[in-house]
Protein backbone atom coordinates (compact mmCIF):
# COMPACT_ATOMS: atom_id res chain seq x y z
CA UNK A 1 0.00 0.00 0.00
CA UNK A 2 1.47 3.07 -1.09
CA UNK A 3 0.97 6.39 0.89
CA UNK A 4 0.14 9.60 0.08
CA UNK A 5 1.59 12.98 1.46
CA UNK A 6 -0.31 14.69 4.63
CA UNK A 7 -0.49 18.65 4.11
CA UNK A 8 -1.20 21.25 6.83
CA UNK A 9 -1.61 24.41 5.28
CA UNK A 10 -2.57 27.46 8.13
CA UNK A 11 -4.15 25.76 10.34
CA UNK A 12 -5.83 27.25 12.87
CA UNK A 13 -7.92 26.27 15.77
CA UNK A 14 -9.48 28.71 18.72
CA UNK A 15 -11.95 27.45 21.47
CA UNK A 16 -13.21 30.19 22.39
CA UNK A 17 -10.87 33.01 23.19
CA UNK A 18 -8.03 30.02 23.64
CA UNK A 19 -6.03 29.20 20.43
CA UNK A 20 -4.94 25.95 20.19
CA UNK A 21 -3.17 25.60 17.07
CA UNK A 22 -1.77 28.81 15.04
CA UNK A 23 -1.47 28.77 11.24
CA UNK A 24 0.35 25.82 11.43
CA UNK A 25 2.01 24.33 8.33
CA UNK A 26 3.94 21.28 7.36
CA UNK A 27 4.10 17.99 5.11
CA UNK A 28 4.39 14.19 5.80
CA UNK A 29 6.16 12.44 3.15
CA UNK A 30 5.56 8.73 2.02
CA UNK A 31 8.00 6.09 2.66
CA UNK A 32 9.23 8.30 5.90
CA UNK A 33 8.17 8.68 9.95
CA UNK A 34 7.36 12.25 10.72
CA UNK A 35 7.58 12.83 14.28
CA UNK A 36 5.13 15.31 15.38
CA UNK A 37 7.08 16.48 18.66
CA UNK A 38 6.15 19.01 21.18
CA UNK A 39 5.23 19.81 25.04
CA UNK A 40 1.57 18.62 26.13
CA UNK A 41 -0.78 21.52 25.36
CA UNK A 42 1.06 22.01 22.00
CA UNK A 43 -1.97 21.18 19.91
CA UNK A 44 -0.69 18.10 18.71
CA UNK A 45 -3.90 15.99 19.19
CA UNK A 46 -6.22 18.96 18.31
CA UNK A 47 -3.81 18.67 15.08
CA UNK A 48 -4.36 15.46 14.04
CA UNK A 49 -8.41 15.46 14.98
CA UNK A 50 -8.88 18.44 12.65
CA UNK A 51 -6.83 16.07 9.89
CA UNK A 52 -9.45 13.06 10.92
CA UNK A 53 -12.52 15.56 10.88
CA UNK A 54 -13.19 15.22 14.34
CA UNK A 55 -12.16 18.65 15.10
CA UNK A 56 -12.97 21.27 12.42
CA UNK A 57 -10.83 24.21 12.18
CA UNK A 58 -11.16 27.57 12.03
CA UNK A 59 -9.67 28.15 9.30
CA UNK A 60 -6.79 26.49 6.89
CA UNK A 61 -6.51 22.98 5.57
CA UNK A 62 -5.74 19.87 6.68
CA UNK A 63 -5.41 17.19 3.93
CA UNK A 64 -4.24 13.49 2.99
CA UNK A 65 -3.41 13.12 -0.60
CA UNK A 66 -4.81 16.45 -1.20
CA UNK A 67 -8.73 15.50 -0.01
CA UNK A 68 -10.12 16.64 3.47
CA UNK A 69 -10.59 13.44 5.27
CA UNK A 70 -14.62 13.24 4.60
CA UNK A 71 -14.19 13.43 1.33
CA UNK A 72 -12.32 9.92 0.81
CA UNK A 73 -14.38 7.44 -0.45
CA UNK A 74 -13.14 5.06 2.30
CA UNK A 75 -11.48 6.26 4.82
CA UNK A 76 -10.28 3.52 6.95
CA UNK A 77 -8.61 1.84 3.62
CA UNK A 78 -6.68 4.43 3.41
CA UNK A 79 -5.71 6.30 6.76
CA UNK A 80 -5.54 4.13 9.82
CA UNK A 81 -5.43 6.32 13.07
CA UNK A 82 -5.14 5.69 16.82
CA UNK A 83 -5.81 8.17 19.12
CA UNK A 84 -6.43 7.70 22.11
CA UNK A 85 -6.68 4.14 23.90
CA UNK A 86 -9.73 4.44 25.56
CA UNK A 87 -12.65 4.41 23.06
CA UNK A 88 -13.64 1.10 23.63
CA UNK A 89 -17.03 0.06 24.87
CA UNK A 90 -15.45 -1.75 28.10
CA UNK A 91 -18.13 -5.16 27.96
CA UNK A 92 -17.14 -5.57 24.40
CA UNK A 93 -14.98 -8.11 23.29
CA UNK A 94 -11.31 -6.90 21.02
CA UNK A 95 -12.53 -9.06 17.96
CA UNK A 96 -15.97 -7.91 18.37
CA UNK A 97 -14.67 -4.19 18.60
CA UNK A 98 -12.66 -4.82 15.13
CA UNK A 99 -15.52 -6.76 13.55
CA UNK A 100 -17.20 -3.82 13.90
CA UNK A 101 -15.06 -1.32 12.76
CA UNK A 102 -15.02 -4.10 9.59
CA UNK A 103 -18.47 -4.17 8.95
CA UNK A 104 -18.94 -0.82 8.56
CA UNK A 105 -15.88 -0.05 6.72
CA UNK A 106 -16.67 -3.31 4.30
CA UNK A 107 -13.50 -4.69 5.33
CA UNK A 108 -13.35 -8.55 5.21
CA UNK A 109 -13.67 -9.98 8.00
CA UNK A 110 -10.95 -12.35 7.52
CA UNK A 111 -8.40 -9.65 8.00
CA UNK A 112 -9.69 -9.28 12.02
CA UNK A 113 -7.85 -12.47 12.96
CA UNK A 114 -4.90 -11.16 10.55
CA UNK A 115 -4.72 -7.62 12.79
CA UNK A 116 -5.15 -9.51 15.75
CA UNK A 117 -1.67 -11.79 14.69
CA UNK A 118 -0.40 -8.50 14.12
CA UNK A 119 -0.23 -7.02 17.13
CA UNK A 120 0.03 -9.93 19.71
CA UNK A 121 -4.02 -10.01 20.76
CA UNK A 122 -4.78 -12.99 19.30
CA UNK A 123 -4.90 -15.31 22.48
CA UNK A 124 -7.22 -12.29 24.26
CA UNK A 125 -9.61 -11.89 21.57
CA UNK A 126 -12.67 -13.27 23.13
CA UNK A 127 -11.87 -11.40 26.43
CA UNK A 128 -14.12 -8.20 27.31
CA UNK A 129 -11.78 -4.72 26.79
CA UNK A 130 -12.80 -3.51 30.04
CA UNK A 131 -10.00 -6.04 31.54
CA UNK A 132 -7.39 -5.04 29.45
CA UNK A 133 -4.43 -3.22 30.49
CA UNK A 134 -3.42 0.35 28.74
CA UNK A 135 -0.69 -1.66 26.52
CA UNK A 136 -3.44 -3.97 25.55
CA UNK A 137 -5.54 -1.47 24.47
CA UNK A 138 -2.71 0.73 22.59
CA UNK A 139 -2.44 -2.73 20.63
CA UNK A 140 -5.81 -2.94 19.95
CA UNK A 141 -6.09 0.89 18.66
CA UNK A 142 -3.08 -0.09 16.20
CA UNK A 143 -4.96 -3.45 15.14
CA UNK A 144 -8.10 -1.69 14.57
CA UNK A 145 -5.65 1.26 12.42
CA UNK A 146 -4.22 -1.45 10.54
CA UNK A 147 -7.76 -3.19 9.50
CA UNK A 148 -7.98 -1.49 5.95
CA UNK A 149 -4.25 -2.23 5.29
CA UNK A 150 -4.22 1.78 5.07
CA UNK A 151 -1.50 4.20 3.21
CA UNK A 152 -1.45 6.74 6.01
CA UNK A 153 -1.06 5.72 9.30
CA UNK A 154 -1.83 8.42 12.15
CA UNK A 155 -0.74 8.11 15.30
CA UNK A 156 -1.15 10.05 18.51
CA UNK A 157 1.25 9.04 21.62
CA UNK A 158 0.70 5.70 20.75
CA UNK A 159 3.72 4.38 23.17
CA UNK A 160 1.57 5.51 25.67
CA UNK A 161 1.32 2.48 28.36
CA UNK A 162 3.56 0.39 26.08
CA UNK A 163 6.51 -1.70 28.22
CA UNK A 164 10.09 -1.02 26.97
CA UNK A 165 9.55 -4.49 25.25
CA UNK A 166 6.56 -2.84 23.54
CA UNK A 167 7.87 0.16 22.38
CA UNK A 168 11.10 -1.22 20.84
CA UNK A 169 8.27 -3.39 18.99
CA UNK A 170 6.22 -0.30 18.05
CA UNK A 171 9.10 1.07 16.81
CA UNK A 172 10.19 -1.35 14.47
CA UNK A 173 6.62 -1.47 13.21
CA UNK A 174 6.37 1.87 12.52
CA UNK A 175 9.92 1.69 10.53
CA UNK A 176 8.71 -1.32 8.59
CA UNK A 177 5.16 0.39 7.69
CA UNK A 178 7.60 3.55 6.00
CA UNK A 179 9.85 1.07 4.18
CA UNK A 180 6.55 -0.21 2.54
CA UNK A 181 6.15 3.06 1.43
CA UNK A 182 3.34 4.07 3.88
CA UNK A 183 3.19 8.05 5.26
CA UNK A 184 3.75 7.59 8.75
CA UNK A 185 2.50 10.35 11.17
CA UNK A 186 2.84 10.06 15.14
CA UNK A 187 2.98 12.78 17.83
CA UNK A 188 4.66 12.53 21.20
CA UNK A 189 5.95 14.29 24.08
CA UNK A 190 8.62 12.51 24.93
CA UNK A 191 11.24 13.28 22.17
CA UNK A 192 13.81 10.58 23.11
CA UNK A 193 11.70 7.55 22.29
CA UNK A 194 11.51 9.05 19.05
CA UNK A 195 14.73 9.70 18.04
CA UNK A 196 15.73 5.92 17.14
CA UNK A 197 12.33 5.65 14.98
CA UNK A 198 11.63 9.42 12.58
CA UNK A 199 13.41 10.43 9.88
CA UNK A 200 11.42 13.68 9.95
CA UNK A 201 10.27 15.88 13.12
CA UNK A 202 7.87 18.78 13.44
CA UNK A 203 7.73 20.82 16.08
CA UNK A 204 5.12 22.34 17.98
CA UNK A 205 4.79 24.36 21.01
CA UNK A 206 1.74 26.57 21.98
CA UNK A 207 -0.38 26.21 18.69
CA UNK A 208 2.77 27.14 16.46
CA UNK A 209 5.15 25.70 14.36
CA UNK A 210 8.93 25.85 15.68
CA UNK A 211 10.76 23.31 13.65
CA UNK A 212 10.32 21.19 10.57
CA UNK A 213 13.05 19.03 8.69
CA UNK A 214 14.74 15.80 9.04
CA UNK A 215 15.98 15.15 11.86
CA UNK A 216 19.29 15.03 10.97
CA UNK A 217 19.77 18.66 9.24
CA UNK A 218 17.71 19.95 12.69
CA UNK A 219 20.20 18.90 14.86
CA UNK A 220 22.80 21.05 12.96
CA UNK A 221 20.38 24.42 13.59
CA UNK A 222 21.25 23.91 17.25
CA UNK A 223 24.48 26.08 18.15
CA UNK A 224 27.55 24.07 19.50
CA UNK A 225 29.64 24.90 22.04
CA UNK A 226 32.49 23.43 23.80
CA UNK A 227 33.17 22.83 28.08
CA UNK A 228 36.59 23.69 28.88
CA UNK A 229 38.38 22.66 32.18
CA UNK A 230 40.54 25.49 32.60
CA UNK A 231 42.77 27.00 35.76
CA UNK A 232 42.33 30.49 34.12
CA UNK A 233 38.93 30.97 33.50
CA UNK A 234 38.43 34.63 33.56
CA UNK A 235 40.95 34.91 30.93
CA UNK A 236 38.55 32.27 28.59
CA UNK A 237 36.04 34.71 29.09
CA UNK A 238 37.39 37.52 27.96
CA UNK A 239 39.22 35.85 24.85
CA UNK A 240 36.31 34.37 24.10
CA UNK A 241 33.72 37.50 24.49
CA UNK A 242 35.94 39.05 22.31
CA UNK A 243 35.87 36.78 19.91
CA UNK A 244 32.18 37.21 19.83
CA UNK A 245 31.22 33.53 21.67
CA UNK A 246 29.07 33.32 24.59
CA UNK A 247 31.11 31.92 27.25
CA UNK A 248 29.77 30.69 31.05
CA UNK A 249 31.86 30.08 33.82
CA UNK A 250 28.92 27.00 34.55
CA UNK A 251 31.36 25.62 37.67
CA UNK A 252 34.58 27.07 39.37
CA UNK A 253 36.99 26.45 36.31
CA UNK A 254 34.44 24.82 33.88
CA UNK A 255 33.52 27.21 31.52
CA UNK A 256 30.76 26.73 28.38
CA UNK A 257 31.60 28.44 25.33
CA UNK A 258 28.36 28.56 23.13
CA UNK A 259 28.52 28.82 19.43
CA UNK A 260 31.92 27.65 19.58
CA UNK A 261 33.36 24.36 17.70
CA UNK A 262 36.88 22.61 18.44
CA UNK A 263 38.25 24.06 15.29
CA UNK A 264 37.88 27.60 16.16
CA UNK A 265 37.93 27.44 19.83
CA UNK A 266 41.21 24.90 20.15
CA UNK A 267 43.53 27.53 17.81
CA UNK A 268 42.10 30.60 19.75
CA UNK A 269 43.00 29.05 23.14
CA UNK A 270 46.37 28.33 21.82
CA UNK A 271 47.35 31.45 20.07
CA UNK A 272 46.02 33.24 23.88
CA UNK A 273 48.38 30.83 25.66
CA UNK A 274 45.11 29.77 28.25
CA UNK A 275 45.99 26.67 29.97
CA UNK A 276 43.58 23.41 29.28
CA UNK A 277 43.00 20.97 30.71
CA UNK A 278 40.32 19.27 29.41
CA UNK A 279 38.48 20.67 26.17
CA UNK A 280 34.70 18.69 24.87
CA UNK A 281 32.14 19.19 23.11
CA UNK A 282 28.60 19.21 24.04
CA UNK A 283 26.27 16.63 22.61
CA UNK A 284 23.23 17.73 22.76
CA UNK A 285 20.37 15.05 22.39
CA UNK A 286 17.01 15.49 21.03
CA UNK A 287 15.48 16.36 24.19
CA UNK A 288 17.89 18.82 24.66
CA UNK A 289 17.01 20.20 20.90
CA UNK A 290 13.37 20.05 21.85
CA UNK A 291 13.57 22.52 25.16
CA UNK A 292 16.04 24.34 23.19
CA UNK A 293 13.21 24.65 20.16
CA UNK A 294 9.61 25.08 22.45
CA UNK A 295 11.17 27.54 24.87
CA UNK A 296 14.10 29.80 23.82
CA UNK A 297 12.42 30.36 20.41
CA UNK A 298 9.13 29.88 21.64
CA UNK A 299 10.08 33.17 24.19
CA UNK A 300 6.82 32.71 25.98
CA UNK A 301 6.11 30.59 29.34
CA UNK B 1 -25.36 3.31 4.26
CA UNK B 2 -25.90 -0.40 4.46
CA UNK B 3 -22.28 -1.25 5.57
CA UNK B 4 -23.10 1.61 8.77
CA UNK B 5 -26.82 -0.12 9.84
CA UNK B 6 -24.86 -3.40 9.66
CA UNK B 7 -22.38 -2.45 12.06
CA UNK B 8 -24.95 -0.36 14.16
CA UNK B 9 -26.75 -3.36 14.72
CA UNK B 10 -23.86 -5.28 15.19
CA UNK B 11 -23.26 -2.71 18.03
CA UNK B 12 -26.30 -3.55 19.77
CA UNK B 13 -25.35 -7.50 19.85
CA UNK B 14 -22.32 -6.75 21.59
CA UNK B 15 -22.97 -4.96 24.52
CA UNK B 16 -25.40 -5.90 27.24
CA UNK B 17 -27.50 -2.89 27.09
CA UNK B 18 -29.75 -3.56 24.41
CA UNK B 19 -30.12 -6.85 26.00
CA UNK B 20 -30.62 -5.71 29.47
CA UNK B 21 -33.79 -3.67 27.59
CA UNK B 22 -35.12 -6.29 26.11
CA UNK B 23 -35.12 -8.52 29.70
CA UNK B 24 -36.86 -5.29 30.76
CA UNK B 25 -39.42 -5.39 27.73
CA UNK B 26 -40.21 -9.27 28.69
CA UNK B 27 -40.57 -8.06 32.56
CA UNK B 28 -42.88 -5.19 31.63
CA UNK B 29 -45.13 -7.45 28.76
CA UNK B 30 -45.34 -10.96 31.07
CA UNK B 31 -46.99 -8.11 33.86
CA UNK B 32 -49.20 -6.87 31.00
CA UNK B 33 -50.40 -10.51 30.00
CA UNK B 34 -50.83 -11.03 33.81
CA UNK B 35 -53.17 -8.11 34.13
CA UNK B 36 -55.17 -9.45 31.00
CA UNK B 37 -56.30 -12.07 33.08
CA UNK B 38 -57.17 -9.73 35.88
CA UNK B 39 -60.83 -8.48 35.82
CA UNK B 40 -61.14 -5.28 37.69
CA UNK B 41 -64.29 -4.64 39.90
CA UNK B 42 -65.63 -5.68 43.52
CA UNK B 43 -63.79 -8.76 44.63
CA UNK B 44 -60.85 -8.60 41.91
CA UNK B 45 -60.87 -12.43 39.78
CA UNK B 46 -58.63 -13.84 37.52
CA UNK B 47 -59.84 -15.54 34.08
CA UNK B 48 -59.40 -15.67 31.02
CA UNK B 49 -60.32 -12.34 28.71
CA UNK B 50 -63.46 -12.61 26.46
CA UNK B 51 -64.28 -8.82 25.45
CA UNK B 52 -62.38 -7.65 22.39
CA UNK B 53 -60.84 -4.92 24.18
CA UNK B 54 -59.40 -7.47 26.98
CA UNK B 55 -58.46 -9.64 23.94
CA UNK B 56 -56.01 -7.08 22.69
CA UNK B 57 -54.40 -5.91 25.95
CA UNK B 58 -53.56 -9.66 25.94
CA UNK B 59 -52.36 -9.58 22.24
CA UNK B 60 -50.61 -6.02 22.80
CA UNK B 61 -49.04 -6.70 26.39
CA UNK B 62 -46.29 -5.43 25.42
CA UNK B 63 -47.66 -1.74 25.44
CA UNK B 64 -46.91 -1.05 28.74
CA UNK B 65 -43.12 -1.14 28.27
CA UNK B 66 -43.37 1.15 25.10
CA UNK B 67 -43.10 4.43 26.56
CA UNK B 68 -40.00 3.43 28.46
CA UNK B 69 -38.03 0.60 26.53
CA UNK B 70 -38.74 2.71 23.05
CA UNK B 71 -37.15 6.12 23.64
CA UNK B 72 -33.99 3.58 25.97
CA UNK B 73 -32.86 2.08 23.01
CA UNK B 74 -32.35 4.91 20.68
CA UNK B 75 -31.01 6.91 23.64
CA UNK B 76 -28.57 3.91 24.61
CA UNK B 77 -27.42 3.95 20.97
CA UNK B 78 -26.50 7.50 21.12
CA UNK B 79 -25.14 8.49 24.29
CA UNK B 80 -23.35 4.78 24.63
CA UNK B 81 -21.04 6.14 22.20
CA UNK B 82 -20.02 9.25 24.05
CA UNK B 83 -19.68 7.34 27.26
CA UNK B 84 -17.37 5.15 26.16
CA UNK B 85 -16.07 7.32 23.34
CA UNK B 86 -16.95 5.01 20.49
CA UNK B 87 -18.11 8.11 19.18
CA UNK B 88 -14.00 8.60 18.09
CA UNK B 89 -13.77 5.18 16.32
CA UNK B 90 -17.54 5.45 14.63
CA UNK B 91 -17.07 8.73 13.06
CA UNK B 92 -13.22 7.56 11.61
CA UNK B 93 -15.07 5.03 10.05
CA UNK B 94 -18.02 7.33 8.94
CA UNK B 95 -16.80 10.91 9.13
CA UNK B 96 -20.21 12.02 7.66
CA UNK B 97 -21.89 12.41 10.79
CA UNK B 98 -25.43 12.84 9.10
CA UNK B 99 -25.00 9.32 7.82
CA UNK B 100 -24.10 8.19 11.05
CA UNK B 101 -27.23 9.47 12.88
CA UNK B 102 -29.64 8.24 10.32
CA UNK B 103 -27.90 4.34 10.66
CA UNK B 104 -28.54 4.77 13.75
CA UNK B 105 -32.46 5.77 14.03
CA UNK B 106 -32.72 3.38 11.21
CA UNK B 107 -30.67 0.30 13.50
CA UNK B 108 -33.12 1.50 16.62
CA UNK B 109 -35.86 1.39 14.87
CA UNK B 110 -35.37 -2.08 14.00
CA UNK B 111 -34.39 -2.92 17.44
CA UNK B 112 -37.77 -1.51 18.44
CA UNK B 113 -39.03 -4.11 16.20
CA UNK B 114 -37.54 -6.81 17.58
CA UNK B 115 -38.49 -5.91 20.83
CA UNK B 116 -41.91 -5.76 19.77
CA UNK B 117 -41.48 -8.79 18.46
CA UNK B 118 -40.56 -10.49 21.52
CA UNK B 119 -43.18 -9.31 23.51
CA UNK B 120 -45.45 -11.08 21.15
CA UNK B 121 -43.47 -14.22 21.47
CA UNK B 122 -44.06 -13.69 25.04
CA UNK B 123 -47.90 -13.59 24.50
CA UNK B 124 -47.53 -17.03 22.28
CA UNK B 125 -45.47 -19.09 25.01
CA UNK B 126 -46.79 -17.74 27.91
CA UNK B 127 -50.21 -16.01 27.48
CA UNK B 128 -51.65 -18.19 25.09
CA UNK B 129 -51.17 -21.60 27.30
CA UNK B 130 -52.78 -19.37 30.34
CA UNK B 131 -55.41 -18.68 27.97
CA UNK B 132 -56.64 -22.07 27.24
CA UNK B 133 -56.29 -23.47 30.54
CA UNK B 134 -58.22 -20.66 31.96
CA UNK B 135 -61.34 -21.97 29.14
CA UNK B 136 -60.31 -18.54 26.71
CA UNK B 137 -60.46 -19.04 23.00
CA UNK B 138 -56.91 -18.85 21.01
CA UNK B 139 -59.69 -18.17 17.73
CA UNK B 140 -60.45 -15.05 19.19
CA UNK B 141 -56.94 -14.21 19.93
CA UNK B 142 -55.75 -14.46 16.43
CA UNK B 143 -58.65 -12.59 15.42
CA UNK B 144 -57.39 -9.85 17.04
CA UNK B 145 -53.72 -9.29 15.83
CA UNK B 146 -54.25 -7.72 13.01
CA UNK B 147 -55.81 -4.47 14.62
CA UNK B 148 -52.93 -4.56 17.49
CA UNK B 149 -49.65 -5.68 15.52
CA UNK B 150 -48.72 -3.31 13.28
CA UNK B 151 -49.47 -0.29 15.17
CA UNK B 152 -47.87 -1.67 18.25
CA UNK B 153 -44.92 -2.41 16.00
CA UNK B 154 -45.04 1.32 14.68
CA UNK B 155 -44.82 2.50 18.01
CA UNK B 156 -42.05 0.57 19.21
CA UNK B 157 -39.86 1.40 16.15
CA UNK B 158 -40.44 5.49 16.40
CA UNK B 159 -40.42 5.70 19.84
CA UNK B 160 -37.24 4.24 19.87
CA UNK B 161 -36.26 6.54 16.54
CA UNK B 162 -37.59 9.34 19.00
CA UNK B 163 -34.91 8.16 21.56
CA UNK B 164 -32.36 8.75 18.65
CA UNK B 165 -32.89 12.19 18.48
CA UNK B 166 -33.12 12.77 22.30
CA UNK B 167 -29.77 11.28 22.58
CA UNK B 168 -28.39 13.09 19.67
CA UNK B 169 -29.64 16.56 22.02
CA UNK B 170 -28.58 15.48 25.45
CA UNK B 171 -25.29 13.40 24.84
CA UNK B 172 -24.98 12.76 28.70
CA UNK B 173 -26.24 9.05 29.18
CA UNK B 174 -27.85 9.34 32.55
CA UNK B 175 -29.71 13.01 32.18
CA UNK B 176 -30.75 11.60 28.25
CA UNK B 177 -32.34 8.55 30.06
CA UNK B 178 -34.17 10.75 33.10
CA UNK B 179 -35.42 13.00 30.74
CA UNK B 180 -36.97 10.45 28.62
CA UNK B 181 -38.35 8.49 31.47
CA UNK B 182 -39.82 11.62 33.07
CA UNK B 183 -41.05 12.66 30.38
CA UNK B 184 -42.68 9.63 29.77
CA UNK B 185 -44.17 8.68 32.95
CA UNK B 186 -44.62 12.04 34.57
CA UNK B 187 -43.51 14.92 32.38
CA UNK B 188 -46.40 13.68 30.06
CA UNK B 189 -49.23 12.47 31.76
CA UNK B 190 -49.29 15.80 34.17
CA UNK B 191 -48.84 18.48 31.40
CA UNK B 192 -51.88 16.12 29.38
CA UNK B 193 -54.20 16.80 32.77
CA UNK B 194 -53.04 20.00 33.81
CA UNK B 195 -53.49 21.87 30.14
CA UNK B 196 -57.02 19.87 29.89
CA UNK B 197 -57.74 20.86 33.11
CA UNK B 198 -57.08 24.27 32.62
CA UNK B 199 -57.99 25.30 28.77
CA UNK B 200 -59.74 21.99 27.82
CA UNK B 201 -57.28 21.63 24.92
CA UNK B 202 -55.97 17.58 24.27
CA UNK B 203 -52.35 17.53 24.06
CA UNK B 204 -52.43 14.43 21.64
CA UNK B 205 -49.43 15.08 19.72
CA UNK B 206 -47.07 14.63 21.86
CA UNK B 207 -44.67 11.27 21.78
CA UNK B 208 -46.71 9.39 24.14
CA UNK B 209 -50.15 10.32 23.40
CA UNK B 210 -49.01 9.68 19.20
CA UNK B 211 -47.61 5.93 20.43
CA UNK B 212 -51.25 5.55 21.96
CA UNK B 213 -52.85 6.73 18.83
CA UNK B 214 -50.71 4.43 16.52
CA UNK B 215 -51.55 1.28 18.61
CA UNK B 216 -54.68 2.49 18.46
CA UNK B 217 -56.46 -0.96 17.67
CA UNK B 218 -55.05 -1.35 20.93
CA UNK B 219 -55.54 1.70 23.14
CA UNK B 220 -59.28 2.30 21.92
CA UNK B 221 -60.28 -0.74 23.25
CA UNK B 222 -62.18 -2.18 20.49
CA UNK B 223 -66.18 -2.57 20.53
CA UNK B 224 -66.94 -2.93 24.12
CA UNK B 225 -63.67 -2.91 25.93
CA UNK B 226 -61.99 -0.42 28.53
CA UNK B 227 -59.41 2.20 26.31
CA UNK B 228 -56.36 2.24 28.23
CA UNK B 229 -55.84 5.70 27.43
CA UNK B 230 -59.09 7.87 28.33
CA UNK B 231 -57.63 10.93 26.31
CA UNK B 232 -59.12 11.99 22.11
CA UNK B 233 -56.28 10.29 20.81
CA UNK B 234 -55.24 11.71 17.12
CA UNK B 235 -56.43 8.86 14.44
CA UNK B 236 -53.38 6.10 13.56
CA UNK B 237 -51.85 7.74 10.86
CA UNK B 238 -52.14 10.50 12.46
CA UNK B 239 -50.53 9.99 15.54
CA UNK B 240 -48.16 8.17 13.77
CA UNK B 241 -47.15 11.37 11.32
CA UNK B 242 -46.59 13.00 14.43
CA UNK B 243 -44.04 10.48 16.00
CA UNK B 244 -42.28 10.28 12.58
CA UNK B 245 -42.02 14.09 13.53
CA UNK B 246 -40.87 14.03 16.73
CA UNK B 247 -38.21 11.74 15.62
CA UNK B 248 -37.24 13.62 12.76
CA UNK B 249 -37.22 16.90 14.46
CA UNK B 250 -35.22 15.88 17.79
CA UNK B 251 -32.86 14.14 15.31
CA UNK B 252 -32.13 17.25 12.91
CA UNK B 253 -31.72 19.86 16.38
CA UNK B 254 -29.60 17.43 17.95
CA UNK B 255 -27.98 17.02 14.82
CA UNK B 256 -27.18 20.59 14.15
CA UNK B 257 -27.01 21.47 17.93
CA UNK B 258 -25.20 18.54 19.41
CA UNK B 259 -23.93 15.78 17.13
CA UNK B 260 -21.86 18.06 14.70
CA UNK B 261 -19.65 19.03 17.62
CA UNK B 262 -16.37 18.58 17.66
CA UNK B 263 -15.39 15.68 19.56
CA UNK B 264 -12.21 16.01 21.87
Amino acid sequence: MQGVPIEVRGLTKRFGKVSAVRGLEFTAQPGRVTGFLGPNGAGKTTTLRMLLNLVSPTSGTATIGGSNYRDLAFPSRNVGAVLEATSFHPSRRARSHLSMIAIAAGIDRDRVQEVLDLVGLSADAKRKVGGYSLGMRQRLELAGAMLGDPGVLILDEPANGLDPQGIAWLRAFLRHLASEGRTVLVSSHLLAEMAQTVDDVVIVSEGELRAEGPLSSLAAQVRPSMRVRTPEPARLVSVAKDARLVPTEVAPGIVVVDGAVPEQLGPLLASNQIVVYEMVSEHRGLEELFLELTTSLGGRS
Amino acid sequence: MIRVLRSELFKFRTTPGPWVVLAVTLVLSALGIVAAFVNPGFGVSFGAPHSIGRLRELVGAGYGAVGIVGPLIGILCVTGEYRHKVITTSLLVTPRRGVLLFAKALASGIWGIVLCVASFVLVAVMGVPLLVSEGGSVDALVRQIPPVAPGLIGAFALLAVFGVGVGALVKNQIAAVVLAIGLSLVLEPVLVELVYHFFHIELNWLPNQDAAALAGGLTRGGQNGPSVVPNELLSWWAGGLALVAWGVGTALLGYFTTFRRDVT
